[in-house]
Parts: C-alpha cells; structure tokens; sequence
C-alpha cells in the first residue's frame, strides 16, 4: 500500500519544483566566460583530432559548440562527453594528446556546473510535448476499449518510428501523410463494418459484421456465453447449503444465505429455493431420498479439509441422484403433422419444443403406468400407498419444479426424427428445423429461479438483439416459405403462388395473415386435429408478431442509435460534448440522409467514422499548447494523459468521472486512480508498450532469424510464448508493485506450456493456454529478464549466440550506457559456430579486443555478453556449443574482477551496476510517460525518483506516482514556448 | 440488406489487406446508365488518350455460374474438338461457342467427397476447403475472391458477388450448415461473400460511385474539425495539425480525381459511337419471373465485364437444395426434388435451361468487340455443378464447362476427360490455379493443388 507520508513528501515536490518552472535568471557571465576561456582551447587541443567536422569520430563533432548556450541545448552530448572524459576513456589511450589531470579536472567541473545550473533553472518545465496523432498500438488499444471489440485497425499500417529515447509515443516521430491518411479512412471504415444497430443503441461484433452469418454467430455467441457463465452445477448449491448450515463451526457464524451464496459464486435467489426444500420435514418420493443423503452430511467438528471434503462428495451424490430420478418425470411426446406435410415443419417442431419447455419444472407421472421404470423407479424412491399418493404427487411436483429437467437448452439437434438420423447437436440455440434458419428460446428456469432482475433484463435484451440485428424472425419466415413449396410440397398448389420466399413483400403482415388463411384451410381439409391447427394458428401469430416487431423497432430505435453515437463520440473525444458539438453530429447525421440519401445505418455509420476519422480521437489533442503561458492540465486532459501512460489507450468510465467532479487532480486521488490503474488489465498496455520498445522486443513476434531447419522446436507458437513471457512478469511485477530491481534479481517467471518444454520445466502442469509462476525458476537457470528465452533469441544472429550483442543488450538497454556505433570497416563472425574453425567464439572476440580501438568499448561488453553462453542462440540451456565445443561462462568483467555465468553475472550488476539500472529505468519511464526525449531539466525529477524510489526499495508504482504528481506531467506548456532544439549525436537502434 | 463488396484496395497480393477491406456495400442510385467500353472507360491517371489505348493491356476477367443438384449425365457429354465438336443434348445451348469454350469432365473434390449430402458438397466448390459442421462456419477463400484480392483494387468493385435466389441458413441432417448450400464465394475461412441478390441494387453497386461520395464527405468533415483545433494552439502543434489537413486534402484530391476520371467516361459516353453500352437500371424489387431474373444479372455482369467496372464475378443461378420452380419448363416439383429424378426428361429441361443461361452470358461477351477480339476472348467463364448425380448426390466428378480463351492463354474447342486419372491429377483446385495463374497471378498453390492442371 501507498503510505499516506510518502504522498505529502511527493507533494512537497511537487510544490517546490512548481515553484521554480521558468525561472528567467539568467546564465551567470563567469559560466559562459569559462566556457570559452578554459575548457574550449583545451577541447580544440586535445579533442579536435578526431571529433572535429571533419573526422567525426564516433558522429561527434566538439567543433559545432562555441559558446556554453551551445552545450546546454545538446546536453545529451556533453552528458556522454562528461561521463567519458572523467571516467578517463578519452581521450584513448593511443591518441597522441593527452590531458593532464588538473586539465581533466577543468572541463569536468565546468560542464557539471553548467548542467546543474540549467537543470535547477528551468525544473519543472514541461517540455515541449506536441499534439500528436496516436501510435498505431495506441489507436489499435483505443478502438478496442471504445468498441468493446479487438479489432487491430492497424494490422496493415507501416511501423511507427521511434524516438531517440526508443518509444514511438511522441510527436518526435509520429507523423501524418497521405498514404497513412488513405490506411486511417479505409481501416476505420472497416471498423464501421463491424458496427451493428441493436434495439437499444450499437455494438460491435470483432469481426466485420456484414453478413447474416457474421451476425448471428456475434448475437447467438453472446447468449450462449450468458448461459455459460451462469453456476448451475447442483452440487455446488448442496455444498452451499451445508455451508450454510454450519456456518457456525465453519467459522462465520452469521453469515446469511445470500452471503454464502455470494461467496460461492453463486445465484442467491436458487440457493435459497433449494435450502428450503431440504429443511427437514416429512416428505415423500425423491425428495425424501434427497433429504436422507442431505442429512448423512458430516458435521463438521473444527474447520478442517475432511469434513469438507466428505460434504462435497455427498453434494455430488445428491446431484447424481437428481439427475438420474430427474428423468423419470419426463413426458414422451410424439411428433405433431398434417397429411401432405412434413413433421419437420415448422409449427409442428416448434410445438413440440414447447411442449418440452411446459415440463421443464413439472412432473409427469405416466411412468406410475409403466413396468418398466418400475424397477428404476424402486431404485429411487418409495412410492407409498394410496392414502398418501397426493402428497406424495405434491412432492414430486415440489422435486421437478426445484430441479427442472434443464435450466436452458443450448443446442437443439432435430428431435421430430428418431435417433439415429438425428446427428450432432452442437447447432446453438437452433430450434431444430429440417435445413431451415431458426432459433429457439428455452430458458425459462434458468430465467425463474436463478436470475436477478438485473440478469433477466440482459438475458432478454440479448434475445431481442439476435431477433433485431439478425432478422432472424423475417429469415425464419424465408425459409419456412421455401421449405412448404420445395422441399416438403405442402405449399405446392396455386394457391399458395402469391407469396414467394425471396420476397420481403411476402413478410408484411396482411400477407402473413393471408398465408395464415390459406395454410390452415389446406390443414382442415387434410384432416388435422384441434391439437395440430392451433400448433398451425399459434405458429402464424407469434412469427407475425416477432417480424413486426422487428420492423416497428428498426424505425423506433433510430433515435437511441443516434444518441447511442453522440455517446460514443464522447467516449472517443475523452470528455463531455459541447452542446454545439453534439448537435453539429446530429446535423451531419440529418444532412447525410437528406442531402446524400444515406439509409440510416449509412448515415450512422458516416458519422461514426467522422468521429474516429476526427483528430479529436485519433491525435493527443489533450497536449495542445493553446494558452500563452505554461498551464496545469484540465482534469480531462489529465485523464488522458494517464490513461495513454499506463494503459497506451482511452480513459474509462471512471477517469471520466472523475474528471467531471474535478478531482482527479487532487493528490489522493490521483495516487489512488493510478494504483487502480496498475493493477487493471489494461496495464498489459504499458507492459508491451513500454517494456516491449524499451527492451527491443516489441516485434519479436516478426522475428524471422531463427533457422527453423536447425532448431525444430523453434515453430510460431514457442515465438509469441517467448514474445507474451516478460510481458507476464511485467504484468505481474505492476499489478503487485514489485520493485524495479525484481527485473534483474527476481527468481520467478512465468511459462506456458509450450515454453515450459522449451525450458525443461516438467513439474508444472497446464490447462490450455494457461501460463503459471514459476517461482523457483533458478533451479532451471531463469527468473527475472536477463536469462529470458526471447532476449536470448533476439540478439543471437541465428546459429550461433552472439556475447557482442547480448552483451550490448545489458549494457545499453538495461543499464543505458551509451556505445558509439562500430568502424565501418569491422571484419564479420560467421553466423554459424560450427563454421568458427579451431578458435572457439569466445576465442575469437579476444582476438578482436586485442585492437585498442575496438577493446574501448569491447571490453565493456563482452564479458558480460559471455556470462551468457550456457544458453544456445534460442535461449535454451547448454554445455556444449553447436560446434560441439564445451561452452565456457567464465570472463572478466570491467571491474577486473572473473565472473562465471548468470548468477555472477547477477552480482555483479548487484555490487557494481544497480545505480545505473536504476537511473536508466527512471530515465525511460519519465521519457515515456511524458512522451518526449528528456531535457536538462528533467535532472531534478529524475532526483526526486531516485530519492523516492530508494525509500521502498523503487517499487514501480513509487516511480510511477512521483512522475504522474510533478509539475512536468501535470502542466503543459504555453502556445509561446518553442521546442529545445536537441541536437543530438547519434544515437540509433541497430 | 447488405451485399456486394466494396472499399479501396492499396496492396495487391496482400491477404492481411484483404482481410481489412470493408465489406459493406454501397447501394442506390441512378436511372439509366450509360458505361463505355473498357477501352475507353478506363483512363490511367495522369496519361492522356492516345498513350491509355496503347499502353494498358487488356484485362482479363474471370465469371462463375453455378447451378446446384447434378445434371441429367446421361445427356451431359461431348466429343471431338473445335467446329465438329459434337454435344449431348444437355449441351446444345452451347453449339454456336463450341470453338470458344472447353468441356471438362471428371475434376472433383476430395474434400467435397464422404462427407455427407449437400451444403458439404457445396461451400467449398470454388475452395476446395474442408468445411466444419455445426455452429462455427469454417471453410476457405473461394478462388474467385483470390483473384478479386490481386487484381480487384484496380477497378471500382473488386468482384461481383451476385444470386438468384436468397440464401439459407439452418441446419442440415449432415450438420453443416445451410449457409455453405447458400454461398460459394467466400471471403476468408469464416465468412461468405455478402450476395446480392437484387438486379437494381447490383446495377447501382457497379454505377453510383457512391462509396467515394461518402468518404469525401466525411473527410471535408473531419478537415473541419481539425480546422477548428488549429486556430487557438502553438506552432509545433499547428504544424502536426497541418501535416493532417494536408494528408486529408491530398485523399480528397485522389478521390476527386476518380470521379472526374468517370465524368469523362460519362461525357464520352453521351456522344454517338458505336461501341455505346446501354442498360437500363432494373426495376426495384425482386423479378417475378426467374428467367427474368438470370437474364438481368447476366446482363449486368456482362455490362460491369465489358465497362470493366469489375473483372471477378460469381453468379449462383440457384443454391444447392434450390427451392426454385419452373412452370415454364413444365415441371411441376421444384429444383431440388426434381433433381431426385435426374435421369428423366424433366430433368434434362432444367439442365439445359441452365446451360441455355451460361450460352446468354458468353454469346453476349462474344458480341461485345474488344481490340481485335471480343470481352469473351479475354475472359474465363466457368459453368460448375457440385454434383454429377443428384438422385445418388455424387459429386467424385462434377460437370464443367469452359468458355473465353483468356486473351489466348487458355486453348479452347476442346474436351477434356479427366475422369480416368488418378485422384491427385483431377483436382478442381489444380483447374483454379491454373486459372490464377493464366491471368497472371502468381500463386504456387490452391485450395489442396500444388500443380496447376495437366493438358489444360
């Protein structure tokens, strides 16, 4: 938990830097004079010979600062400059001019002097952040918490570039053309395709909605998961109800019902209808053979497992017992049909159904007639003598109406034909026509006796979308037209010429109603029963009243679709219409149907693409720059800005309403909004974003260097598990505020199935797709990032490792130390080792240090890049190379000192190196959730993190809060204000 | 209703993009319209007349025309080749084309085969997909809708997906679902291709340009509210902002520059010439008599062929389990009980009554002149029916016709029987790419084909 102290001490911050934003002191003469008098003669001295406009070496080139103004607006450079020049790696060793130490001395003091002085003078400057369009991750997450529907619109767009700091979240180099500008129109016009009207407003399916089948599979998925989501194992309300009864000794002594019930996941209502029936009484039938196993439940004597273990057995016996004496109520009924007709017709299937759905919670006692279940029968219950046969029958009922024959029949195979010509009955939800379109609802105790008020409004309203958005009624008629004329010929003669299945003129009610007319003359002239034309009756009305309700709804609910999108604009602009601008949408909705003859779905659909067309959705217009000073963030603007942050996406619904109170800026709010957020799923969003450009494996899941041919197991599947692993920790680490430091020294991991294997993890097992902690992963030589397969992999050149490059990783992405870019003119390491000759990869690298120029940097690299050998070149553990040498992990580090492999490795980073992960995690973070390279000014904040962090030991969330309260993140800057001109030496990702 | 396809296609060959392109359709419109000849019709932007006529190859067209439920086979074949082809009387409709077309006996589909009557037979005539029963559609990308995705961007529909009779979509006793008896061109793996069914809808769908009116009105829309961001803000951001209005501008013009390319084309075709293609829109509303309704979408999918509003079609005369009746033809059951009996006479009039439709549609091409040919000489139009037999539901061959030389990559006047090789060398898959590749898409592979037909 956040500790109320260390909220006023990141206030106090706050405040202060607040109080120091542009200060306008200016820079003291003697800075600049030293400048120019001491430290330039001694740079032009000592320096020039390689880093002047001429030789630029390493991209630097010290001619271009002439005056201190200069170096503070490249204070990156001079940062590299400064850190190199003290450290005493330049000038190197072999160039022909040295510094003295005093001379050393000069420059570093000064630079340092200058760089303090800028930082102090210009802290809590926001920056120049500029209005930029979203990141195609960031368009791609906002489409989907918009529309509820992953939709991934930008599948197809170029790679956004990213910044010098590594991210493709700032207006740096996010920029607009005309070829995207087409990619943009015609992806959210695929959006739209995925959009469908609903009684109530609009919904979007996650496929393009386009079709009928689309559509059905969205509106019938949905209720099929409704049902699914519903507790309705048996076993689960007995072991409830013994719960309950002993509530006392189970330790919660008064707990209710309902609570119980609630804690089980379970339907409050149900539980409560099922205790009622097993409170002890006289009772007859099954239920008095329930009541008896009920009773042989233990009680429990302290809470321990056995007696719970034993009640759960007896709740499955119970729920055995219901199930198999459940059936004997069942009715058989017999098909309904007319004479030249088909008992797979309509009316005549749905007939029978309902005959079904009317004994779901009734018994029917014909098998008191029947000898056969007799047997069955005695093996259930008693059946008592005459005297008490209606109580008996009373209980039974009271049996069958408690537990129903099924609480929802979610697919329906065709029960009009007899078994063995009635195949599969994975057909959801159909209502088991021969070949034609239909549905059935049959639900009803479910409805009854499990749903809430609240749920049977959703289950209704998911019914009534299948009808609406999937004609299914008008389909259902189609058919029904095309199977009485061609396929079972009852509609064959003349008279039934007027109506014609492909035509919707055949739908409206009056001719429904003549049909209707028709129909049941022809069935009274074959002779049917009462039974059989009330089916034929009841069938024409109900299916007139469902067409006519979905062509009465279709015009009745265009105004809530239009308010539907009014709403959604709101959500897409991240705050409150203006009444100008919700009545602009109106108009243009108007304006499309009457100007333009769009129907109204077209004219929705316009609109809906205007608004995310608009740059109100699709730029960070939060960060316009429109007043002339520097301002705080308005609450919405500010909601947005942490969403984007923390989430790479839209604000929900909460940010949102926090920011209408106008709290959010508050700082106990905004603490308790961002765990919130830290801990929500949509953290998953910085995890990959964040985590994924900072690491450099963000597009991993392209990753194509691996030989298939030579590592077999290397397939797409162990690629996204290698791709989702620190993406899990990452998660994890958030949502539980690790510290910063559990990414290098954490033993734990997560892995899936497929990456379980990869690892030889064998004791673990998996459901499906499921991932699991591994805690001890050091007993197989992973936990934290630096042994993850996917680094591993990444920066291996294909058939052999690379300690160059995996070295490099370390040392510039996590520890950020800055290495120039090799010489052009490097000799290549073939990139198979078994192709290396005598000398082993580890030999050959030495032979390459052995030159000064490439040892200076190599040397920091290397070794570390070595203590990673025992893992082959898709991060699988190792001893013997490809080449089928033994690997070695042994190498000395920078600090001289000989190190053997990950763990050592680990304790070296540990005892020499945490400062500078800390400082570089900061340092990414900050640039990352501001969304702009860093500037001088931002030392200050970067302080206060570290200041803060080392407090707890820099839990995330510490990192997090302090740069989500300070002036840099909460204000912007004024429409006066024009970028810092960083220029910067270079500083690309390979 | 929803139905044809349409959207701007950017990347050829790309399956990703393809999936992305909207699908929605573009409707209503116009009374009588006029199109030119795709010679004149199709300005390359930027290039004046001379340097269209000469530079732009002639297109190639690919047509599908499916009738369900088997043929009389007993009158199903022909012999010889060219001038002296001889036909069986299920055939004649054909005897004026003999030269230009090819008939093709004994391809199948093995995952067409064994697996129970009907919609199995049928989804995946133009995949040759397996399909999955129950609930989840499941099948392939018909061949057709390959060919949209590769070449389809570069006219103003990517294919025409069109049906004479309105699709279903319950359950058959096989499990699968109605909807692969009711569609045969597929999208992707799960989803049809919206069918039109209505001849004045698919009319306006080819001539209203309707889908670039309503995308140049949402961006003058869109222009305007970043106009209005632009006002109040710093320079950095009216830059960005800038950049935006400039890309919307820079769509518009693309846009713009379409229609004004169709206004020429309709200013062209007011002018006398003798090339002229009319048709007038169809009436709303669905035709009441079925002859009427397959000649109305022939004749569109010959107008948008020859005006080159599309290259792709595929026209389904009837679905498998076709309700459809023919008192015309005096036969009383309707389609599918009809084809029970597929041997009688009955049956032999239904079968050339379809045959007689796909005779209309290549006559009609073969009288559209086109350089030193006619549309039908660079087109494929293909006749497929999922079965061989309906009374026995055998689809181990089906009955195939040929017409249109392709610009002369495809030979013609001949018959081709495959019917005596083995299973692997008599695959409608090898047919289908074959096709992909004749009209120059390079595709290795097909449905279950790694070789293109043999003889072909």
């Amino acid at each position: 938990m956040f500790l109320t102290a260390r909220i006023i001490v990141v206030l106090l911050i706050s405040i202060l830097n607040l109080c120091c934003v542009r200060g306008d002191d200016s820079l003291p003469l003697h800075l600049a004079n030293e400048f120019k008098q001491e430290v330039r003669p001694l740079i032009q001295a000592h320096c020039a010979e390689c880093h002047d406009g001429e030789t630029r070496e390493a991209e630097l080139d010290l001619s271009l600062y002439q005056s201190v103004e200069d170096v503070i607006r490249s204070y990156r450079v001079w940062e590299t400059v400064l850190h190199r020049v003290a450290m005493g790696e330049m000038p190197p060793a072999d160039a022909s001019s040295q510094l003295s130490e005093e001379q050393r001395k000069v420059i570093v003091d000064l630079i340092a002097r200058v760089r303090k002085f800028e930082a102090e003078r210009n802290a809590g400057d926001p920056g120049a952040v500029i209005a930029r369009r979203l990141s195609n991750a960031e368009f791609d997450y906002s489409v989907r918490d918009l529309t509820g529907a992953d939709i991934h619109p930008t599948k197809t767009f170029p790679v956004d570039p990213a910044n010098e700091a590594g991210f493709d979240n700032s207006g740096e180099s996010l920029t607009m053309s005309p070829a995207l500008m087409a990619k943009y129109l015609e992806a959210c016009r695929v959006i739209t395709d995925h959009m469908m009207l609903t009684p109530d407003g609009i919904a979007f399916a996650p496929y393009p909605a386009v079709t009928v089948t689309d559509r059905d599979k969205y509106c019938v998925q949905q209720i099929v998961e409704f049902y699914r989501r519903q507790p309705i194992d048996l076993a689960d309300y007995f072991y409830a109800s013994w719960t309950y009864r002993h509530c006392d000794l189970l330790g919660s002594p008064h707990a209710t019902l309902d609570e119980v019930a609630t804690q089980l996941h379970l339907s409050p209502k149900y539980l409560r209808t099922v205790w009622e029936v097993l409170v002890p009484q006289e009772r007859f039938g099954p239920l008095a053979a329930l009541q008896e196993l009920w009773e042989s439940m233990p009680t429990p004597t302290e809470p321990d497992s056995n007696s719970a273990k034993a009640a759960r057995a007896i709740s499955e016996r119970m729920r055995r017992y219901v199930f198999s004496t459940r059936k004997l109520f069942s009715p058989s009924i017999q098909n309904l049909s007319i004479k030249g007709g088909s008992n797979g017709s309509q009316p005549m299937v749905l007939w029978k159904n309902k005959q079904y759905m009317k004994y779901r919670r009734v018994a029917d006692f014909s098998f008191l007639d029947i000898d056969v279940l007799a047997t069955q029968v005695a093996k259930s219950f008693d059946v008592p003598e005459e005297s008490n046969l209606a109580q008996f029958k009373a209980d039974c009922q009271r049996f069958c109406s408690v537990f129903p024959d099924a609480f929802f029949i979610s697919e329906r195979g065709r029960d009009y034909l007899d078994e063995k010509n009635n195949e599969g009955t994975v057909r959801l939800l159909s209502a088991g026509f021969h070949s034609m379109t239909g549905y059935f609802r049959d639900d009803q105790p479910l409805y009854d006796l499990m749903l809430d008020q609240a749920q049977q409004r959703e289950l209704d309203s998911l019914w009534r979308q299948l009808m609406f958005v999937s004609t299914t009624p008008q389909r259902q008629y189609q058919s029904f037209l095309w199977f009485e004329k061609a396929e079972s010929g009852f509609m064959r003669e003349g008279k039934f010429d007027f109506v014609r299945s492909e035509d919707r003129e055949s739908w409206t009610a009056p001719m429904i109603d003549r049909l209707a007319e028709v129909y049941l003359e022809k069935a009274i002239d074959a002779g049917s029963d009462e039974i059989t034309l009330d089916a034929v009756r009841n069938f024409f009305i109900e299916i007139n009243d469902q067409i006519q309700w979905v062509e009465q709804t279709k015009v009745a609910s265009q105004p809530d679709q239009l308010d539907a999108v009014i709403l959604f604009a709101s959500r897409a602009y991240r705050r409150p219409l203006t009444a100008t601008e919700a009545q602009e949408f109106r108009d243009y909705y108007h304006l499309l149907i009457n100007r333009d003859g769009l129907s109204h779905e077209e004219a929705i659909q316009d609109t809906i693409l205007t608004i995310l067309m608009s740059p109100q959705f699709c730029y960070r217009v939060d960060l316009l720059c429109d007043t002339d000073k520097a301002r705080p963030l308005n609450d919405y603007e500010l909601a947005s800005r942490l969403s984007f942050f923390l989430w790479s996406s839209i604000p929900d619904e909460e940010l949102l309403s926090h920011a209408a109170v106008g709290d959010l800026h508050r700082p106990e709010r905004l603490v308790q909004q961002v765990q919130r957020m830290l801990r929500d799923d949509r953290i998953r969003g910085f995890a990959t974003e964040f985590t994924g450009n900072w690491l450099d494996f963000r597009r991993f899941e392209e990753h194509n260097a691996v030989d298939r041919n030579r590592f077999e197991s290397f397939n797409d599947d162990l690629r996204k598990s290698m791709f989702e692993e620190p993406i899990r920790f990452m998660v994890d680490a958030l949502k539980r505020d690790c510290s910063v430091l559990d990414l290098l020294y954490a033993d734990r991991t997560f892995v899936n199935a497929t990456l379980a294997k990869h690892y030889g993890i064998k004791d673990l097992s998996f459901v499906e797709s499921q991932w699991v902690e591994v805690s001890d992963a050091a007993r197989y030589g992973r936990g934290g990032l630096l042994p993850m397969a996917v680094f591993l992999t990444k920066n291996s050149p294909g058939l052999r490792t690379s300690p160059v490059k995996r070295g490099h990783w370390v040392v510039r992405r996590l520890l950020g130390e800055r290495i120039p870019a090799p010489p052009p003119n490097v000799p290549e390491i073939p990139n198979d080792e078994s192709q290396l000759g005598e000398l082993t990869l580890r030999q050959t690298l030495a032979k390459h240090r052995e030159h000064p120029s490439c040892a200076g940097c190599h040397d920091r690299i290397d070794s570390i890049g070595l203590a990673f050998e025992g893992y082959g070149p898709i991060g699988e553990r190792r001893e013997v190379d490809l080449g089928g040498r033994q690997v070695d992990t042994m190498a000395i580090f920078p600090d001289g000192s000989s190190r053997n492999g990950m763990d050592e490795l680990r304790d070296y980073l540990k005892e020499q190196r945490e400062a500078e992960f800390v400082d570089n995690v900061c340092r990414k973070l900050l640039s990352y959730a501001l969304g702009r390279s860093l500037q001088l000014s931002d030392e200050v904040l970067l302080e206060a993190m570290r200041d803060q962090g080392r407090k707890d030991g820099f839990r995330i969330g510490t990192l997090v809060t302090t740069i989500v309260s300070s002036p840099p993140f909460l204000s912007k800057r004024g429409r006066g204000a024009t970028a810092n001109d960083f220029f910067e030496a270079g500083d690309t990702d390979e | 209703m929803i139905f044809l396809r349409q959207g701007i296609r950017m990347n050829r060959n790309n399956a990703k993009t393809a999936s992305l392109l909207s699908r929605r359709l573009v409707l209503k419109g116009a009374g009588a319209v006029m199109g030119l000849p795709w010679l004149e019709s199709l300005p390359v932007w930027g290039s004046d007349e001379s340097e269209k006529v000469d530079s732009s190859p002639i297109p190639k067209r690919f047509g599908v025309q499916f009738m369900a439920c088997g043929v009389n086979h007993e009158h199903w074949w022909a012999k010889g080749s060219g001038a002296s082809m001889e036909l069986g009387k299920c055939l004649e409709p054909m005897q004026p084309l003999r030269k230009k077309m090819n008939v093709v006996s004994g391809l199948f589909n093995q995952s067409a085969v064994g697996v129970g009557i009907h919609p199995g037979q049928t989804g995946n005539i133009l995949s040759g997909a397996q399909l999955q029963k129950g609930s989840e559609l499941r099948g392939g990308i018909s061949v057709d809708q390959v060919i949209a995705n590769a070449i389809g961007q570069q006219t103003s529909q990517p294919s025409l997906v069109l049906g004479c009779e309105q699709p279903i979509t319950g359950y058959h006793e096989t499990n699968f679902s109605m909807a692969y008896s009711s569609h045969i061109s597929w999208q992707n793996a799960t989803s049809p291709v919206p069918m039109e069914v209505y001849p004045s809808l698919a009319f306006d769908s080819l001539f209203d340009n309707r889908g670039n009116r309503r995308n140049q009105s949402v961006l003058d829309r869109v222009k305007e509210h970043a106009e209005a961001l632009r006002r109040q803000v710093s320079a950095d951001d009216k830059a960005k902002l800038d950049e935006y209005l400039t890309s919307v501008r820079e769509v518009e013009k693309r846009i713009e520059r379409a229609r004004d390319d169709k206004k020429v084309a309709s200013d062209r075709a007011a002018m006398p010439s003798e090339s002229l293609v009319t048709m007038n829109r169809p009436d709303n509303g669905l035709p009441e008599d079925i002859r009427e309704h397959m000649k109305l979408m022939c004749d569109i999918v010959a107008i948008a062929f020859q005006t080159d509003k599309t290259r792709v079609a595929s026209l389904l005369l009837c679905r498998d389990i076709s309700g459809l009746l023919y008192p015309f033809l005096d036969v009383s059951s309707a389609h599918h009980g009809a084809s029970h009996n597929d041997l009688n006479d009955a049956y032999l009039r239904i079968t050339q009554y379809y045959v007689s439709q796909f005779a209309y549609l290549a006559s009609k091409l073969d009288s559209m002149p086109e350089k030193d040919g006619t549309v039908l000489d660079h087109s494929c139009l293909m006749f497929i029916n999922n079965m061989w037999s309906g009374s026995k539901h055998d689809s181990t061959k089906v009955p195939l016709i040929l017409a249109g030389c392709l610009g002369g990559a495809l030979e013609t006047g001949r018959v081709l029987d495959y019917g005596d090789r083995s299973d692997k060398d008599r695959k409608l898959c090898s047919l289908y790419l074959s096709i992909l590749q004749r009209m120059g898409i390079e595709q290795t592979r097909f449905g279950d084909a790694e070789n293109a037909l043999e003889l072909l």
